[in-house]
């Protein structure tokens, strides 16, 4: 799409991305961060969390919503990945001075100012992913910058946070966390919303990933990394969507929520137009006496309500296979309920007949352009629900609601809502910790330590001449082993590259992890090399032996992979006696392929006489 | 620790104080937000603003920091107050107020901790308190329990006894978790008649955070004081790290065993009298004094002698410091001795013995009892010959009492009772604190 095209529409996009360091130990407390004992839990424990003012003594809206949900948290303990701090049973421990570190140093790579004294903070957090119900948070600089395709684009603020618990299961409103994650260092970098397109959107967000990866004190793998978008359109919300796991299809999300939110104006629009109201909840529990409608004959209560005005709206689609019916059904969830029934749909397919559906008409006042809801399910359920759901109807009348959407996996690339967008009223001091000053040592090492893309992917661009292996190799966790093997082997540094990347990528498949092989060992392989005492051919079967244990000089010794002298190789050659050049190098070769070098074999075969 | 002269003249000089709005500029930054104060940590030479996004940031003063005026503040917070209306038929329930985390309320833009005096205040906070009963608050003091001396027992025995008088069935006491074992052992022994249940309760995290264990210590604590048959004092406190039950465990009997844990308050050979669940039904679960027909009003005999010690015995430890107690006019000692109640009594090394020393104190006329530091279990005076040397001087051997129960009941005695009464009834059952008999059940529970 042109670039016009989202000046035109008003388009405002920023990122928010959250990466997990690599540390020791977690953020405020010394438990592992490396995943140590999943699925080997010491203890359950469960909680119950409730909306406590905020600032001004006001509860924050979203932290309202959640309440009102009255969920049951379980946390399952671990003995290497918990401690009591983790499940607010220890006041935290001293902030991780690595952590802090790190984030400074990406704070320089950004042209940041770096806040002279940290405050940490707790941000309040009620959907139970933290059993204190807050969050603790340092904002570590603010304003800097970085230039990505030509494009300035504002940091505003860079933070270091604790990582929150995963979620095990939830059924009904009863999450099962696991505690194993929570507290990992995390980092959150935001950008200003002046992104603008989603393509570019796309390359910040690439950016600032690499960047982070290159510090090579970053987590891998799914999860360490998290890219929330925040966006709107001119006539809609903010909307920050969140939960997107593959980066390459971040554009499309945005895509889509931009065709969301002109189809939800579109929609406010016509429903101004016929001055549509949605009504008040009335029950129609006795209708449904002696039903057929399984999912209406079977609840303690069902509640309806009229959407004047309503009608084909409903069932308008905003996004593919999503409708404004969607939309209002996951409000509805908030209260507890499984889904919403509602006009716009082929009523028929939950077996309820013609006549019950004129009753329902009847007894709600339905019109000729009125739609109407029904939920079903226990009676304080179903009416908070409804209250729920009929508030999205009636905002659908204004306009698009702020919201947090959660992305939806698969191809579609669209999203659904998750809670109400939290209000700037959740942050308050984190007491029971020091502040940390900065020192100058500090600035010095994190400044030393800085990642500078720009110089790294020049450097690699040099050593490295196939570019589809320099890239992979800027991004790989192997990025700090292959400049240690260059510098300590004097490789060709195009061949660890696409030993590392390819090699490696190639044994993964088949099940062999060569990243489990000491660093060491590693450079003691191409060391080998480097001397000539093997050749290219036998690293790949002396890495199959080293992930087995023991040393290079072992695993060359067991394989008997030590390369042939020039001499034995003449003397190899010169007992192929009468056989043609071409004979006698299959017949080498299909013997001493390993231990042969091809240029070596190639001079003994020249001096060759017939 | 306060701001430093230097910045609170460059503020002064501006008229800025905590809460207003201001602009800041030093070095490279350039910020405006409103001016923190400044807690006991971190470094005085630095600015503390809370920025738009809702975080604080330290800036340092440097000699070109300009600070400027953009707005005044607002001053404290004000916290929302439900209403409170009686309900006939609900019990009555007085709940005294003393301070401690329970009590309080942050200010969530300063940090700033400040007392929840106002009735309404708690309501909102535990809104189903006001099913349970009418709630009618005392405000008696706002302390840190640590900070709690026997003066504030006294005034605290004297509001439980003139909250009965007026027609409460049960109390609450909301206080610090620090000293709240002590405070639940001296009231054992203060109040005497009792009508209703007194139940002390506190928050091992404070009540700014949803996962506060305050919201349900207190809404079972009130049931307990509003709808069960117990006449004692005891502590209500969680039975776990979840929030899915509470123990209401006798105050003689009740000890803080963990620095931070919700589920720190233990019985000590014992176990709880009873259990609220969270469906907010009690379960009971031990023999109880109960609520029934009785001569007279409950009373508090609130006599206590602070001139007692509690004295850890360990190895090294220097006996002749008893001397300097005595000197001091201490008229009791509780001694946390080994074991079965061991102080050093035949070493070769004559400058730890402690029989002279206590021989002398107790010639003196000052009350000496034994208790062990094992906290569980029950001392003894005759097992091996060390423990006959010393119960041979007059020692009192204070069966299963915890060391600070025996504490809290030789104060009581003294202030109450002649030196000779009260080392006869040292040993003797008063207020649930010696049992004759231990359970199987009762040990780390």
């Amino acid at each position: 799409m042109d670039p016009e095209y989202y000046k035109k529409i008003g388009f405002m996009c920023g990122l928010e991305i959250h990466q997990r360091l690599q540390t020791e130990e977690k953020l405020f407390c010394s438990c592992h961060t490396e995943i140590k004992d999943k699925g080997h839990e010491i203890a359950m424990i469960q909680r119950r969390q409730r909306a406590v003012a905020g600032e001004l003594g006001k509860v924050d809206k979203s932290a309202e919503i959640e309440e009102g949900k009255e969920r049951l948290f379980t946390y399952e303990v671990f003995r290497e990945n918990t401690c009591l701090v983790d499940i607010d049973e220890e006041p935290p421990h001293t902030m991780n001075m690595d952590a802090l570190e790190t984030t400074i140093s990406l704070a320089h790579s950004m042209g940041m100012k770096v806040v002279e004294e940290m405050q940490p903070m707790r941000k309040a957090v009620v959907d139970g992913s933290d059993p204190s119900a807050f969050q603790r948070t340092v904002l570590v600089a603010l304003e800097g910058r970085i230039e990505v395709n030509g494009h300035k684009i504002g940091v505003p603020s860079l933070f270091l946070e604790e990582e929150s618990s995963g979620i095990v299961e939830s059924d009904q409103g009863n999450v099962v966390y696991d505690t194993s994650r929570l507290g990992v260092p995390l980092i959150e970098i935001d950008t200003d919303p002046t992104i603008p397109s989603p393509k570019m959107a796309k390359e910040v967000a690439l950016y600032l990933g690499t960047l982070l990866r290159i510090t090579g004190r970053v987590q891998r793998g799914i999860g360490s990394i998290r890219q929330d978008v925040n966006m709107s359109i001119k006539g809609g919300a903010r909307v920050e969507i969140k939960g997107m796991q593959e980066l390459s299809l971040m554009d499309k999300f945005i895509e889509n929520e931009i065709n969301r939110q002109q189809n939800l104006i579109e929609i406010s629009k016509e429903l101004q137009k016929a001055k549509a109201r949605v009504g008040e909840p009335v029950e129609l529990t006795k209708i449904f006496k002696g039903t057929t409608a399984k999912i209406v004959g079977s609840a303690e209560c069902v509640v309806g309500a009229r959407l004047s005005g309503f009608e084909r709206l409903i069932g308008r689609e905003i996004n593919p296979q999503r409708r404004l019916g969607t939309e209002i059904s996951d409000y509805a969830k908030l209260g507890g309920a499984k889904g919403i029934i509602h006009s716009d749909e082929d009523l028929k397919r939950y077996n309820l007949s013609q006549e019950e559906i004129n009753t329902i008409r009847g007894e709600l006042d339905i019109g000729a352009e009125d739609a109407f809801v029904l939920i079903a399910g226990s009676r304080q359920m179903a009416f908070k629900s409804m209250e729920h759901a009929l508030w999205r109807a009636d905002h659908a009348i204004r306009g698009v609601p702020k919201e947090t959407r959660g992305a939806i996996p698969g191809e579609l690339c669209t999203s659904k809502f998750l809670r109400p967008l939290p209000g700037g009223s959740r942050m308050y001091p984190e007491t029971d910790t020091r502040p940390i000053l900065v020192t100058k040592a500090m600035l010095t090492a994190a400044r030393k330590a800085a990642p500078d893309l720009d110089s790294e992917k020049k450097g690699l661009g040099s050593m490295v001449k196939n570019e589809a292996v320099a890239a992979q190799l800027l991004l790989s966790p192997r990025l700090k082993l292959f400049k240690l093997v260059v510098q300590e082997s004097k490789v060709d540094p195009e061949l660890v590259a696409n030993i590392l990347i390819q090699k490696f990528t190639e044994l993964k498949r088949e099940g062999i992890d060569c990243d489990a092989i000491s660093e060491g060992k590693i450079v003691d392989l191409f060391d080998e090399y480097h001397k000539g005492r093997i050749t290219k051919q036998a690293i790949d079967p002396v890495l199959r032996e080293l992930i087995k244990g023991g040393s290079v000089e072992a695993a060359i010794a067991k394989l008997g992979l030590r390369r042939l002298s020039g001499r034995e190789l003449k003397s190899i050659v010169s007992k192929e006696k009468g056989k043609s050049k071409e004979e006698t190098l299959r017949n080498v070769m299909s013997k001493y392929r390993l231990v042969v070098d091809g240029k070596e074999l190639n001079d003994a075969l020249a001096g060759k006489s017939k | 620790m306060p701001y430093s002269e230097k910045i609170l003249r460059a503020l002064g000089k501006e008229n800025i104080e905590v809460g207003d709005k201001l602009e800041l500029v030093s070095g490279d930054f350039k910020l405006v937000g409103e001016l923190m104060p400044k807690t006991e940590v971190g470094d005085p030479d630095t600015f503390v603003i809370k920025i738009d996004n809702g975080y604080n940031v330290g800036i340092r003063h440097a000699a070109a920091s300009k600070v400027k005026l953009i707005s005044k503040g607002t001053g404290a917070p004000k916290f929302e107050s439900a209403t409170m209306k009686s309900k006939p038929g609900l019990p009555k329930v007085a709940m005294i107020y003393t301070g401690g985390t329970i009590g309080s309320k942050i200010d969530y833009k300063t940090g700033g901790v400040y007392m929840l005096i106002k009735p309404g205040e708690l309501l909102n906070e535990v809104p189903e308190l006001a099913e349970m009963a009418n709630l009618e608050i005392r405000h008696l003091f706002s302390i840190a329990s640590e900070d709690i001396s026997y003066m504030e027992w006294q005034t605290m025995a004297k509001e439980v006894e003139s909250a009965f008088a007026d027609g409460a069935r049960g109390v609450v006491i909301t206080m610090g978790t620090d000293a709240m074992h002590y405070t639940a052992a001296v009231l054992s022994f203060m109040l005497k008649n009792l009508s209703g249940p007194v139940v002390i309760t506190g928050a091992q995290r404070s009540s700014d955070r949803g996962s506060s264990d305050a919201f349900f210590n207190l809404a079972c604590a009130v049931k307990i004081a509003a709808e069960s048959d117990i006449a004692e004092i005891g502590v209500c406190m969680h039975a776990s790290s979840s929030d899915d039950r509470c123990a209401f465990t006798r105050g003689t009997k009740v000890r803080k065993m963990h620095t931070s844990r919700r589920d720190a308050f233990r019985p000590v050979n014992d176990r709880p009298i009873a259990y609220v669940d969270n469906k907010l039904q009690i379960r009971y679960n031990n023999d109880h004094s109960k609520i029934g027909p009785r001569k007279g009003k409950t009373e508090a005999v609130t006599g206590f002698e602070p001139k007692v010690a509690l004295i850890k015995s360990h190895p090294n430890f220097d006996p002749s410091i008893l001397d300097a107690y005595v000197e001091k006019g201490f008229r009791g000692i509780i001694i946390e001795g080994t074991g079965l109640g061991h102080v050093p009594a035949s070493t070769t090394h004559k400058e730890y013995l402690w029989l002279d020393h206590i021989k002398k104190a107790i010639q003196e006329g000052v009350v000496v009892g034994m208790t062990s530091q094992c906290l569980y279990g029950r001392v003894h005076p005759d097992v091996y010959r060390n423990l006959r040397l010393v119960s041979n001087l007059g020692v009192v051997y204070c069966e299963d009492m915890t060391p600070e129960t025996a504490y809290a009941k030789l104060g009581w005695l003294l202030g109450n009772y002649k030196p000779e009464e009260a080392k006869e009834l040292l040993s003797k059952n008063i207020a649930g604190e010696i049992k004759e008999r231990t359970e199987a059940d009762e040990f780390l529970n």
